[in-house]
């Protein structure tokens, strides 16, 4: 416990079940906010009930924090943001990527994963179980973000790429191609 | 980005194979539950994917270049 020793309370999310659990030193000489019967003088029936939880952590505890174990999820996920200035300039060319192909690119190309799951292995949890390990493997959380600031600036040429994308949809083609060889469609 | 592909096609290959074969997927029954039909529609969309992912990429060295 004494990890959470300045912590008030924390929960672990058990799958369906939820408890909670108190840390004792850190309510010691204080009055204690939860609603267990021998020391302090609430009564209700649902000692550390959900909601409670909830309440006591946007009321009287900023420190709470939530430990969780169970389902793990893997997100192919990206995201790309860009922030250019220009300030107090003049004469300044901007080139940006356009990146709205490449992504309807990378959103088919997980599409036709999942189908050829789809279609090759009929068992439902045996799919998913194989789409999430592909998954897991190629990690594909990826976030770009750029800021760029122009200031008292003349007669610049500023030049924007992202190289992310490509790369992504270059190793999710590859892992496609991979699946179908395997099932001998290619 | 280059011609050459991130991560080496044997790789993900063994990647998925060893993923599928882990998971109890036997390919060679995957292979005949397949209908010809699907087989051939599959094949069609991965073409026409792998022509548009070469598409993007050379747009990219295009844009890259300039």
């Amino acid at each position: 416990m004494s990890v959470f020793r300045n912590v008030d309370y924390y929960d672990i999310d058990h799958g369906r079940d939820r408890y909670s659990y108190f840390d004792d030193t850190a309510f010691e000489g204080t009055r204690r906010n939860c609603g267990c019967g021998d020391h302090c003088g609430c009564k209700s029936s649902h000692e550390f009930s959900n909601h409670q939880s909830v309440e006591s952590n946007f009321q009287s505890n900023n420190d709470a924090f939530e430990l969780q174990d169970g389902a793990q999820l893997s997100w192919m996920d990206q995201e790309s943001a860009e922030v250019i200035w220009v300030k107090e300039s003049c004469h300044i060319k901007v080139n940006t990527t356009d990146t709205q192909i490449g992504v309807s690119l990378q959103a088919a190309l997980q599409l036709a994963i999942a189908l050829v799951l789809n279609i090759s292995i009929a068992d439902g949890q045996q799919r998913d179980a194989v789409s999430q390990e592909l998954t897991q493997q190629f990690n594909m959380a990826q976030k770009n973000k750029q800021k760029i600031l122009i200031y008292n600036t003349k007669d610049a040429n500023v030049t924007t790429k992202d190289t992310d994308l490509a790369i992504n949809i270059q190793l999710m083609l590859q892992v496609l191609i991979a699946l179908v060889l395997l099932v001998d469609i290619l | 980005m280059s011609g050459q592909p991130p991560i080496n096609n044997k790789v993900v290959e063994v990647l998925v194979k060893s993923v599928l074969s882990k998971n109890g997927v036997k390919a060679d029954e995957v292979k005949r539950s397949i209908p010809e039909e699907q087989k051939k529609m599959l094949r069609e969309m991965v073409e026409d994917l792998k022509r548009q992912v070469e598409e993007f990429q050379q747009s990219q060295k295009e844009e890259n270049s300039e």
